[in-house]
């Protein structure tokens, strides 16, 4: 007993020191810091704008009002992150050019649960990041936030649970980049896909039936429209837990499948010497 | 002026051709980086067009007008994407790696084998788009397209790349003192996202931001107004070529201010 | 004909100075304060048409520095410098046409395109007559080599490979001064010989003028008469290659045979002892202290003496000499 408790101790230390070297190498680019919350800053006045003039012309929209509507762009503007935490693809990218993918795989840990640990510690850092923006956003727009803890509770485990299965998903996504050797291209095409798809831009009620199936069946809505509706009460509570098990399906499905495309992806390289 | 003119379009033809070259070879690459962009704009659009079938309009103008200014931006943009991209990377893969030493040891202008150095294959995707949206939008608005009025877009346009490329020509001339120059573009460059919609539609102060100071408002809203036939002033609406030609000699002075101080921290 | 003339050309870089922590960052953000860098310190030379001078010191003495200056790259703070009579920096593009740089482990070459494109691209460049490219670009692939590589992407070639593809494509427009930074770095000897050559015979057929910065010793011996040395921005020595070695070869080196072993020998003031087996010692002299003869007649002295021998010094001694400061 004592001893497997040591030894969890100790591989959550090891975790811990990957994860850990995500904020250090974030603060090292502070100036990336700021140019975020000032594209976000005008991204967020163009969003207010827009939906502003939209609404002069009709009081609902897919059944939200005005108020709804903003409440819940800006919060998924904020917790936009969770969507776009994951630079999978571009560091396979980068273990590849630089021939360290089989470097990486000697390391006495799990190369996928490392690199899960890193994403958590991404996204947490980047809502952490996030603060200013929500501060401004508050002061000049303000947005209001539920009040009852239960929400908040199914609001954050939606959140992780939606982050791990979109991590399983870019991991699939990632390993295309053993085959093809640009990823700028790959992760400008998955972050437009997943802007619209995720519901970052409009909540997917909005939608036409058929694009809204088509969001809901992809897993970026998972990580950001499923948490956030839920936050904003464009979805109500009671539909938590039929959220979570289709997120628990996602996760259970994505991750088998993203460890079967690493194993025969990675040969790959592996066989040829990369 | 003349003959140095028609080496350097020649010259400019002749590292097309090798940049295509490259580009065959990487043939999936190539395929992904120009679709990249037609999806990260085809979000945008899909957004507008899933907000606004719901509703008559926007702030008084409809969806086909909407879409003639987002594809005219577009259209700039892509100009500037396709033909200049390289200044995002003058500091990260020039500067820092003394690769600008090459250009300047070389009897041709350094800001033209910048620009020459990569013609980047992903503006193309966002051309199509452009394209797209201004042939959709075209039949459906109130616009005699005689050939003066198509000859009036087509220079809206070209001045609209030439605003792009001026601005992020200053801004990346930062690259010349700072270790990263990206974030200073980036937040610069950003602000045609405001210039995608209607510019009536935000407040006072921003209308006069995106016509003063960062003067996207040229590239798109004040020459669709005009051909849509608003009330635009005729400054506002015959000034784009104008406006470019001078940001564009700001912008060089800038870069040659830049180029003498190139290299004084050191390396 | 002066080719290359600097008067009094110096360069002072300004280094933005950041104080440690994160209130040292904040306070460069408010008030940033400069340190200034003299990287090259009011030096002055010539170079006559058709020379081929080397030019070496240690990492940042400022032999770069003074590359850049001479190319138009940097412009000097003060002083001048005029190559073929024109100022490098305000006429470039004229300058530019006359000179040749090699940066070292930099390619001027595009990675990802085949060498006889990127070639193509430098002949448009430089506005080569078509029938002088082409008979240049056969004598350059005889003489270097490169009739396999010619298909081959510059990513794809080995260092010497590239090292040699870079020398055909920066003497292609056959210019006037060629500027040579680190041309044999890392190559094996074979290669280091044919680029040599190379040079040598661009040198002598074309009257090339040709600068070349280098840690190689043997580079410098094979193809310099004339050596600049500089050291923290100032030229300590600019003349024949053969009268460096009496004036910086401070020190001497001697060997002894004995005839018993001599471990116990007691070595005059001005020499110490490199190395000593049982009937073999080898040591050096300050020549400015002691005279070689008195070492001598120390040793002799002491303990029976088969056989000696002074070494000859040489460069590479002298060298390593002057980058320890022992000049």
């Amino acid at each position: 007993m004592k001893t497997t408790l040591r030894q969890l101790r100790r591989t959550a230390l090891v975790y811990g020191a990957y994860a850990g070297m995500v904020p250090k190498l974030f603060l090292a680019y502070s100036s990336w810091v700021w140019m975020n919350f000032i594209v976000q800053g005008v991204g967020l006045v163009i969003f207010v704008a827009f939906w502003r003039a939209i609404y002069a012309e009709q009081d609902l929209i897919g059944g939200l009002d005005l108020q709804q509507t903003l409440n819940y762009i800006i919060l998924a503007q904020i917790f936009l992150p969770a969507v776009h935490s994951a630079g999978t693809i571009y560091y396979f990218g980068e273990l590849l050019r630089e021939g360290r993918v089989g470097i990486e795989l000697l390391r006495p840990l799990d190369f996928q649960g490392a690199n899960y640990a890193a994403n958590l510690a991404d996204m947490a850092l980047g809502l952490v990041v996030q603060l200013p923006l929500a501060a401004v956003a508050w002061i000049f727009f303000r947005f209001t936030l539920p009040s009852d803890p239960l929400i908040w509770i199914a609001f954050a485990i939606t959140l992780l649970m939606g982050n791990t299965a979109l991590f399983f998903f870019d991991w699939i996504l990632a390993c295309i980049s053993f085959y093809s050797t640009e990823t700028w291209g790959l992760t400008v095409l998955r972050f437009g896909a997943a802007q619209f798809f995720s519901g970052a831009l409009i909540p997917l009620v909005m939608m036409p039936e058929w694009l809204a199936r088509l969001a809901g069946a992809l897993p970026f809505a998972q990580a950001l429209y499923m948490p956030v509706s839920l936050l904003s009460g464009v979805t109500p509570l009671s539909e938590a837990p039929t959220i979570w098990m289709m997120q628990l399906l996602y996760i259970l499905g994505l991750g088998l499948l993203s460890r079967l495309v690493f194993r025969v992806s990675v040969r790959r390289v592996t066989v040829q010497g990369g | 002026m003349v003959p140095s003119m028609r080496r350097y379009t020649s010259l400019y033809w002749f590292f097309l051709l090798q940049r295509f070259k490259i580009l065959m070879e990487y043939r999936a690459n190539f395929l992904i980086g120009a679709s990249s962009s037609v999806i990260m704009q085809g979000a945008g659009v899909l957004a507008i067009w899933v907000v606004m079938r719901q509703v008559p309009g926007l702030n008084g103008w409809t969806l086909p007008e909407i879409w003639l200014i987002y594809g005219l931006l577009t259209l700039s943009k892509s100009l500037n994407h396709m033909f200049a991209d390289n200044l995002w990377t003058l500091g990260q893969a020039y500067v820092r790696t003394g690769m600008f030493d090459r250009f300047l040891v070389r009897p041709i202008n350094p800001l033209f084998h910048l620009l020459a150095d990569r013609f980047c294959h992903d503006g193309v995707g966002n051309f199509l788009v452009g394209l797209v949206l201004v042939l959709v939008a075209a039949p459906a608005v109130e616009v005699a397209w005689t050939p003066l009025n198509i000859l009036y877009l087509l220079i809206a346009v070209l001045s609209g790349g030439l605003i792009f490329v001026s601005l992020n020509l200053i801004t990346s001339v930062s690259a010349f003192w700072v270790m990263n120059s990206v974030p200073v573009v980036r937040v610069v460059f950003e602000m045609h996202e405001f210039a995608k919609y209607p510019l009536s539609i935000y407040p006072r102060a921003i209308g006069l931001l995106l016509t003063l100071l960062i003067p996207y408002g040229f590239a798109a809203f004040y020459p669709a107004s005009y051909l849509l036939g608003r009330d635009v002033p005729a400054a506002l609406a015959w000034g784009a070529p104008l406006v470019a030609a001078v940001l564009f000699f700001i912008a060089y002075q800038v870069w040659l201010f830049g180029l003498r101080h190139y290299g004084s921290t050191g390396t | 004909m002066t080719v290359i003339e600097a008067v009094n050309l110096a360069k002072v870089y300004r280094l933005a100075q950041k104080d440690p922590g994160l209130f040292g960052a904040a306070r460069a953000l408010v008030r940033p304060h400069h340190v200034d860098k003299v990287a090259v310190d009011g030096i002055n030379f010539s170079v006559q048409g058709g020379e081929t001078v080397g030019y070496i010191g240690v990492n940042g003495a400022g032999k770069s520095t003074t590359i850049k200056m001479l190319t138009g790259i940097l412009v000097p703070t003060r002083g001048t410098v005029r190559v073929l009579g024109r100022d490098p920096h305000r006429e470039r593009v004229a300058n530019a046409r006359e000179i040749g740089v090699v940066f070292g482990q930099r390619s001027q070459l595009w990675w990802d395109l085949a060498f006889i494109e990127s070639l193509n691209l430098i002949a448009r460049i430089y506005e080569l007559p078509r029938p002088r490219y082409t008979l240049l670009l056969e004598q350059f692939v005889e003489m270097l080599e490169l009739k396999e590589l010619l298909h081959v992407p510059i990513r794809n070639m080995s260092l010497g490979q590239k090292m040699r593809a870079e020398l055909a494509a920066t003497l292609i427009h056959e210019p006037q001064i060629v500027y040579l930074d680190e041309p044999t770095i890392g190559l094996d000897l074979i290669v280091k010989e044919r680029i040599r050559a190379f040079i040598r015979q661009q040198n002598r057929e074309k009257g090339t003028t040709i600068l070349l910065t280098t840690h190689d010793i043997g580079d410098i011996e094979e193809l310099c008469r004339r050596v600049m040395i500089i050291d923290r921005g100032r030229l300590i020595y600019d003349g024949p290659l053969q009268t460096i070695k009496e004036r910086f070869g401070k020190y001497r080196e001697m060997t002894f045979e004995t005839a018993l072993p001599a471990l116990e020998v007691e070595l005059p003031a001005g020499a110490e002892l490199v190395h000593a087996e049982d009937r073999t010692l080898h040591l050096r002299f300050d020549r400015t202290a002691i005279s070689a003869s008195r070492v001598a007649s120390h040793i002799m002295n002491q303990a029976e003496v088969v056989d000696f021998s002074l070494a000859e010094p040489d460069l590479s001694m002298i060298v390593k000499q002057l980058y320890r400061g022992e000049a």
